[in-house]
């Protein structure tokens, strides 16, 4: 007997809450596996593992300042994503957040006026939606592959950025290293708890997850973003326009990275380097797609994600374990939870051992079949 | 995801309290120094991840059983490596080295704030509260290195593989010219920039480039024997200026010298063991706890050459002899250094010019 | 001048190779209607097997070998779930550049560093006897003309036989072809596979012959420079070649420029290629009639046999 998957009538709402259970439970396992080959006992190691990285209100912050980020873009990229409009350049605009926040903040950093945060902020989500723009208008004009467009963008975006930093905007003081001055204190994100780098971008994020959830769910746009998503031809019937849903998918996932950029160099960086995100923008879209494209999915998957990032470090520490297991886990939980995702919609079932081969049905069938999708 | 953050943290806090018995194991409290390093990429055989990880492993053949280090690789964002430092400090590391230049502006900011713990950063610009720095004085070898080129090249042209225009790549390459025309005035230096510490397709590519135009003695800084095979490959010289590559390059290499850090770690660990520690700025070459060690040279490096280079390095020890003394031009000819006088240390920090004879521009915003 | 002619283009088309392999094995894939993103993971842990075979065996070819091998099975993972299972293929193409990078470094910690020696190809010399051509071949590396090989036998098989055919039918109309019979799933899985082995050895290229060593981060990004060229190169073949060396050269050149002292600003040229290849995905989009006849019209789109 053969096994095959099949499409569920509807989607398994025990599968939706069960499949990241399963697929946490199995990184577990493999994890318990990698700390008994490394000569730990498993259990407390895992236990270490899981609690160390968030032990104190130091670790809980780090936890959500590295969270905000990969929430923030990801809900941008949901809305998108929901209507079949793939962002895959959030890493080149949140690059372009840096550009422009930086420059307002290495300008006017000095002046310590008031208006500089919201500004900066401004400006990276103009300038990231800018950016987004540009596969948008190829698309809704040209028909050209955002995917493809907006990947060729990070490159541009990120050559820009190095070339800024390794020349106009080098810090004079800093010896020729490629990087800015660091930023002034104006230019900074306030910090909301004492002792910790927990700054006001968690806000942003919280913001986010609000926005998008009554967008998607409560607006009419966002209803039509899901048609157009789910079946488009039925959408355009229906009278919602594709190209707007281009615009707004591209220009929320440019907005949302522009400010997460900010967020960036005004928070835990307070500088300018060439290497500003260390790949927040296509991590993001893991956390888009891990969090179901829904806003308070993302909001735990960003959670999930920022986790992994932060016990893999320490566990270099509290463990001894190679920096490359951090890496190893990460990838091996992203794939185990795209995976299982798919029993979300489909089912296992046998087939009789007998099947008829389609070679041998009459040659009318493919208008039948064109006829019956 | 069905655990509340809520139960995380409680989860948390009761599982922290199983940390220390595990973590702290059998070690008696207090006698044994715990010491955190944090290497920004991987280490390997060779290169500057190697010599900063042969430095703490120095501390555990000189303290056997007094010191217990633990290392962080492939730390590369500056943000992690700051939550870092300050986990290792709150772990109870006494010591905590930063192995980077990146790693000074986060020390700088942190050490002040986690006073339990002392901090040294090799390549730092200069000390502070609660922070030592260590750094090598590079142009030493690079001079030595130069006299072998000088005395070796045939085509007069020397090749240089830049990795980034910061002050030490800068001096050591002006050193290497210098010590090249102190035995041979007609020698000249090309640069080609790679803008990468390591980037193996393009430091290749950098050397052919270097020997397109004819250069037979190839220089740089090196963390992976790639400039000395892709040397090798083409049939001229390469010298090995952080690190001693002769086991891969094994026809090619003329000389080199190599970075040893102990030093700096010994005195700091034994500095903070008996309580007595105080944040320095240690700038060190040639010589008896420095940091520059000059190695094995090529058999076919005639003998009055490395005479000549013994010799050179016992005046730079004894300070008979300064690599930067005067009278030192630069590209275009201005006297940045009068006879008699020699640069400074803060000169040669911020140094961001050429000296005669070097062809290549430094590639910043003019 | 010549001289310098000669040697910029012999190390543009040897930096370039590793994009070569890698694009025209992604070109397959995607002709088939699968996009696979994962090309970067794929390279490393081909880089990584490779190097780690030819350091045990001595053997260069083993290397190659266990390069395709480990881009084959990081292949198999991505066919698994985004043909099988039908999982998103963007994401499922991401997870995978992310894996591959973190196992490649996994398998890969005793030999960072670490270089491999192997005796220069004999084959290479013999070839650098011939007249005219013989200063060039006798240059580069058998992978090196062997990628021009392969270029001509994908272009053969793409356009000349019935089972290129069949391919381009199944990128362009999966629908179409498994109903008159074609097995849509065997032949995207197959497609993916020989994209996986290839991307392989582009990286088995890069730590064996290029560089001749293993770190981590040794690909670069050229992985996802090959996904681009294979847009640049309006998926086919021989344009892809030449993409490969327009990427992969600009860099080289860029340095060789320096050497010779021009000033040249380094970011301007290295991101070039990348507006190139958007003006060039625009003007073939334009024309629906031209994006039928040049982008695999399934790309990235899940089959489902039975809806």
């Amino acid at each position: 007997m053969r096994l095959r998957l099949e499409r569920r009538p509807q989607p398994s709402a025990l599968m939706v809450y069960a499949s990241p259970l399963i697929a946490v439970a199995l990184t577990a396992l493999i994890a318990l596996a990698v700390f008994a080959a490394a000569g730990h006992e498993p259990w407390s190691a895992l236990v270490i593992f899981v609690t160390a990285p968030v032990a104190d209100l130091y670790g809980v912050g780090e936890l959500l300042i590295k969270a905000a980020p990969l929430v923030l873009i990801g809900v941008g990229l949901a809305v998108g994503f929901r209507a079949n409009v793939w962002n895959i350049g959030a890493e080149g605009q949140l690059a372009l957040g840096v550009i422009s926040g930086g420059f307002l903040a290495l300008h006017f950093g000095v002046g310590g006026s008031p208006v500089l945060l919201p500004a900066m902020v401004l400006a990276g989500a103009v300038s990231g939606a800018l950016w987004a723009a540009i596969p948008a208008l190829l698309r809704t004009r040209f028909n050209a592959n955002e995917i493809l467009v907006s990947l060729m963008l990070n490159y541009v975006a990120g050559l820009w950025l190095t070339y800024l930093v390794f020349g106009p905007w080098r810090d004079p003081a800093g010896f020729n290293f490629p990087q800015s001055a660091p930023l002034a204190p104006a230019a900074l994100f306030p910090i909301l708890l004492e002792d910790t780098r927990l700054n006001i971008s968690v806000l942003f994020a919280l913001v986010a997850v609000a926005t998008g959830w009554v967008f998607m769910a409560r607006s009419f746009v966002g209803f039509q973003l899901r048609v157009t998503g789910l079946a488009e031809d039925a959408a355009r019937y229906a009278g919602f326009s594709t190209a707007r849903a281009v615009w707004i998918g591209m220009l929320a996932g440019g907005c949302t990275a522009g400010i997460a950029g900010v967020g960036e160099i005004a928070g835990p960086l307070g500088q300018i380097f060439p290497t500003a995100s260390p790949g927040y923008g296509y991590a993001a879209i893991i956390v888009a797609f891990v969090g179901r494209l829904h806003p308070l999915g993302i909001l735990l998957a960003g959670l999930l994600m920022s986790f992994l990032y932060l016990a893999g470090d320490s566990a270099q520490m509290t463990l001894g374990l190679s920096s490359a297991v951090a890496g190893l886990f990460q990838g091996t939980m992203l794939f185990l939870l795209l995976a299982i995702d798919v029993f979300v919609h489909y089912r296992v079932r046998g087939t009789p051992a007998v099947v008829p081969a389609p070679a041998a049905r009459p040659v009318a069938t493919p208008v039948a079949a064109e006829a019956a999708t | 995801m069905s655990i509340s953050r809520r139960s995380f943290i409680k989860t948390a806090a009761a599982g922290s309290l199983a940390v220390p018995a595990f973590v702290r194991g059998a070690e008696a409290a207090d006698e044994v120094l715990k010491v955190g390093v944090i290497h920004q990429g991987a280490i390997a055989d060779t290169g500057w991840e190697y010599f900063q990880a042969q430095a703490w492993r120095s501390l555990e053949k000189t303290f056997p059983g007094k010191v217990k280090v633990t290392v962080l690789e492939n730390i590369r964002e500056n943000q992690d490596a700051e939550r870092l430092f300050r986990q290792l400090s709150t772990q109870g590391h006494r010591l905590c080295f930063g192995t980077t230049f990146s790693h000074f502006a986060s020390l700088k900011k942190l050490a002040p704030t986690l006073k339990r713990t002392h901090f040294e950063c090799c390549a730092g610009i200069e000390a502070s509260d609660n922070l030592g720095v260590f750094e090598a004085r590079h142009y030493e070898g690079t001079y030595l290195t130069g006299i072998a080129a000088g005395r070796m090249t045939k085509s007069n042209i020397l090749g240089w593989v830049g990795a980034f225009p910061v002050p030490q790549v800068i001096y050591s390459l002006n050193a290497f010219m210098l010590g090249a025309r102190s035995v041979n005035p007609n020698a000249t230096l090309r640069i080609v920039w790679v803008n990468a510490w390591v980037d193996p397709g393009k430091e290749k590519d950098g050397v052919a480039a270097l020997v397109a135009q004819g250069a037979d003695v190839i220089s740089g800084s090196p963390n992976t024997p790639v400039q000395g095979l892709a040397a090798e490959e083409k049939g001229v010289w390469a010298i090995g200026s952080t690190g001693d590559f002769s086991a891969y390059v094994k026809k090619a290499q003329l000389t080199s010298f190599e970075l040893d850090w102990s030093a700096a770690h010994i005195e700091a660990a034994k500095a903070v063991m008996e309580n007595k520690w105080k944040p320095t700025t240690r700038w060190r070459g040639l010589g008896p706890g420095g940091f520059v060690k000059m190695t094995t040279s090529s058999p076919e490096l005639p003998a009055n050459v490395a005479a000549e280079m013994k010799k050179a390095e016992a005046d730079i020890v004894s300070g008979k002899l300064k690599p930067f003394a005067g009278p030192i031009k630069d590209q275009n000819g201005a006297q940045k250094v009068a006879a008699g006088a020699t640069l400074t240390d803060d000169q040669l920090k911020g140094i961001n010019w050429l000296v005669e004879g070097v062809q290549g521009k430094l590639p910043s915003a003019s | 001048m010549i001289d310098m002619a000669a040697g910029i283009l012999v190390a543009t088309v040897v930096a370039g190779t590793p994009m070569v392999y890698a694009a025209l094995g992604e070109l397959v894939t995607e002709r088939s209607g699968v996009l696979n993103l994962g090309v970067e993971g794929m390279m490393l842990c081909g880089a990584v097997s490779g190097f780690m075979a030819s350091t045990l065996t001595g053997s260069l070819w083993l290397g190659v070998v266990a390069g395709m091998l480990a881009g084959a099975v990081l292949a198999f993972l991505f066919g698994v779930l985004a043909i099988s299972f039908k999982a998103n293929q963007v994401a499922v193409g991401l997870a995978l550049a992310i894996f591959g990078t973190g196992l490649s470094s996994f398998i890969g910690k005793k030999y960072v560093g670490q270089t491999v020696v192997l005796e220069p190809s004999a084959l290479s010399a013999a070839l650098g006897k011939l007249p005219l051509v013989g200063g060039l071949l006798g240059q580069v590396h058998p992978l090196v003309w062997l990628s021009w090989v392969l270029l001509g036998a994908i272009w053969w098989f793409l356009y000349r036989t019935h089972a290129g055919l069949v391919l381009r039918a199944v990128g362009e109309s999966p629908r179409s072809a498994y109903a008159l019979g074609y097995k849509v799933v065997r032949i995207r899985y197959l497609a993916t596979l020989f994209g996986g082995a290839m991307a392989g050895v582009g990286g088995a290229y890069i730590s064996l012959v290029y560089t001749a060593l293993w770190t981590e981060g040794l690909v670069a990004g050229r992985g996802w420079i090959a996904v681009g060229l294979v847009v640049f190169a309006t998926w086919r073949p021989g344009r892809c070649l030449l993409g490969a060396y327009l990427f992969g050269g600009v860099t080289t050149a860029q340095l060789f420029a320096q050497g010779a002292g021009a000033r040249v600003p380094t970011e301007l040229m290295s991101a070039l290629p990348y507006p190139a290849t958007i003006m060039v995905l625009v003007l073939i989009s334009r024309d629906a009639r031209l994006i039928r006849l040049n982008v695999p019209a399934s790309l990235g789109k899940p089959f489902h046999a039975e809806s």
